[in-house]
C-alpha cells in the first residue's frame, strides 16, 4: 500500500494519496513529475514536506525494486547471474539461497540462459529484462518501474508487461504506452505535479476520451 | 532525390546487409530492438564504416538525429545549443515548447524536453535527407503527435525513420523491415501494410478485422475499421 501526505517537493504537491491497488500506474505529460514521485516512492529520495509511505514504513526501509529506463546505465556486475543475484547479496541473503532464487527468477522470466551470458553482448530488450529480474530476486514490497517501456520493441515491452501484470507483485509503473497503463488496476493522471485524475483505468480513461492520452487500442472498440 | 544503398554496414562486430532506394517521402525502418536499426541510420549518416555503395542524388545537406538527445549537446545552456546548429533560439524554443527556458543546462532539461529541444532543431534545418533515430522514444503522446505532423510537412524531401513506436505513427511512402541483419523494403503503402511483421497491435487488430487502411497512421486505421462496419 502506498500513503503520501502533505508531499511538496520540486514540482509535486500531492495533499493525500491512498494507492492499495496492486498495480498502479502513474501517466501523464513530459515534465509532470512522474519520475520524481517515482524516485519517492523507491526510496533514491526524500521529500522536502510531507511524507511518503509504502507498506506502511518509509520507501528507503522497505524494499524496493527498481528499474530505470536505461537498464545500461543501473548495470553493476559483468555477468548477468551476478547482476541478478547482487540484489539479494546486498541484502547479506545467504549465498546458496541467493544462487537458488536467481536461477528460479530468470526462470520464473522465461530466460534462464541468459544467467549464462555477460551483461555487454547481450540486447537492449534482454537487459530490461536482467534489471527487471535483479529487482524481482528479493520479492520487494514494492517493484518501481520508470518508463521501462520508452525504448523497447513491442515483443520486448510485451514480455514486461505481462511479467508484471501476471505476478502478484505491487507494483508502480510509469509509461508513455497507454495501452499498457490501460491494464492497471488503478492509474493516476499527473500534470503540473498535481494528481488531476484518480481512479480504475476505465474511469480515468474516459475523463481522456478524445485527447492522446486515450488507449490506442481503446479507440478501435469505439 | 534519391538515397541508394548496396552494403554491408558495420558496428561493434554486428554487420548488416542494406539493398535498397528511397525517394522523396517518409520511410518506415522497423526491426527488433538489436536488429541493426542505428546502424543503418548511422551508416546513411556516414557514421559508421560500410562496405559497399551509399549514392546521393540531389541531396545536398543531412542530417541525423540521434536516439538518445544527450550525445547532441555540445553548449552549455540552451541558447547556446539551439545557435550550435546554426538556428535562431527565438524560433525553435517555442517550437519546442521551452520558452523562457533560455539559460538552463540542456542537461537540466527532463529526457522528453531535451529530445523535444533536438528535434525542434533538425526540424528547422530542413535538411533533404533526415535521418530519424527512434524519434517517439521518452516523448509524451502531445510531443509525439507534433513529431508526426512535422514529419508529415516534409514534402519533396527524404524522412528516414527508424522507430518501433506503437501507438502514434505518421503516414508513410514506404515500409522496410530489418530481420536476421539483413533489411528488407517491403516497398509502398497500402500495398506493403499486410506484409509488415512489425505492424503495431492497433495495425494487426484493424487487419485482423478485414479492415484495408489507406496509411498506418491511427487515424486510417479508424477510418478503415469504420468502412468494415459499414
Amino acid at each position: 500500500m502506498i500513503r503520501i501526505e502533505g508531499l511538496r517537493h520540486h514540482l509535486l504537491d500531492v495533499p493525500s494519496l491512498i494507492a492499495k491497488e496492486g498495480r498502479v500506474a502513474v501517466i501523464g505529460p513530459n515534465g509532470a513529475g512522474k519520475t520524481t514521485l517515482l524516485e519517492l516512492l523507491s526510496g533514491m529520495d526524500k521529500p522536502r514536506e510531507g511524507t511518503v509511505e509504502v507498506m506502511g514504513r518509509r520507501p528507503e526501509l522497505a524494499t524496493v525494486g527498481w528499474v530505470g529506463e536505461f537498464p545500461d546505465h543501473t548495470m553493476l556486475f559483468s555477468r548477468v547471474f551476478d547482476e541478478v543475484a547482487s540484489s539479494l547479496r546486498f541484502l547479506k541473503v545467504p549465498v546458496d539461497v541467493a544462487d537458488r532464487r536467481t536461477r528460479a527468477t530468470m526462470g520464473m522470466l522465461g530466460r534462464p540462459d541468459l544467467l549464462l551470458r555477460g551483461t555487454g553482448e547481450i540486447s537492449g530488450g534482454e537487459k530490461a529484462l536482467v534489471a527487471l529480474a535483479a529487482a524481482l530476486a528479493p520479492s520487494p514490497d514494492l517493484l518501481v518501474l520508470d518508463e521501462v517501456d520508452s525504448h523497447l520493441d513491442e515483443a520486448s515491452s510485451r514480455l514486461i508487461r505481462e511479467t508484471v501484470l501476471s505476478s502478484d507483485q505491487r507494483a508502480v509503473y510509469c509509461t508513455q504506452d497507454m495501452d499498457h497503463a490501460a491494464a492497471a488496476d488503478l492509474v493516476l493522471y499527473i500534470d503540473g505535479g498535481r494528481v488531476m485524475l484518480r481512479g480504475p483505468p476505465e474511469e480515468v480513461f474516459a475523463s481522456l476520451e478524445g485527447t492522446c492520452f486515450y488507449p490506442s487500442m481503446w479507440r478501435l472498440r469505439r | 532525390m534519391r538515397a541508394e544503398l548496396e552494403l554491408m554496414a558495420s558496428r561493434e562486430g554486428f554487420s548488416l546487409r542494406c539493398r535498397a532506394s528511397y525517394g522523396p517521402g517518409v520511410h518506415l525502418v522497423s526491426g527488433a530492438i538489436g536488429s541493426g536499426k542505428t546502424t543503418m541510420a548511422l551508416a546513411m549518416a556516414g557514421l559508421v564504416p560500410f562496405d559497399g555503395d551509399l549514392r546521393f542524388e540531389g541531396v545536398e545537406s543531412k542530417v541525423m538525429s540521434l536516439q538518445f538527445p544527450e550525445y547532441h549537446v555540445t553548449a552549455a545552456s540552451v541558447d547556446d545549443e539551439v545557435r550550435s546548429w546554426g538556428l535562431d533560439p527565438g524560433e525553435v524554443l517555442p517550437r519546442a515548447g521551452l520558452i523562457g527556458r533560455n539559460a538552463v543546462d540542456p542537461f537540466k532539461l527532463s529526457r522528453g524536453q531535451l529530445k523535444r529541444l533536438n528535434l525542434a532543431c533538425v526540424f528547422a534545418l530542413d535538411p533533404d535527407l533526415l535521418i530519424l533515430d527512434e524519434p517517439f522514444s521518452s516523448l509524451d503522446c502531445r510531443a509525439k503527435a507534433k513529431v508526426c505532423q512535422a514529419i508529415g510537412s516534409r514534402d519533396g524531401r527524404i524522412t528516414m525513420l527508424f522507430s518501433h513506436e506503437r501507438a502514434m505513427l505518421p503516414r508513410v511512402t514506404t515500409l522496410s523491415q530489418i530481420s536476421d541483419a539483413e533489411l528488407e523494403p517491403l516497398g509502398a503503402v497500402p500495398g506493403s501494410i499486410g506484409r509488415w511483421a512489425g505492424a503495431p497491435p492497433y495495425l494487426r487488430r484493424a487487419l485482423e478485422h478485414g479492415a484495408r487502411p489507406r496509411n498506418i497512421a491511427m487515424d486510417d486505421v479508424e477510418e478503415a475499421l469504420c468502412a468494415t462496419r459499414g
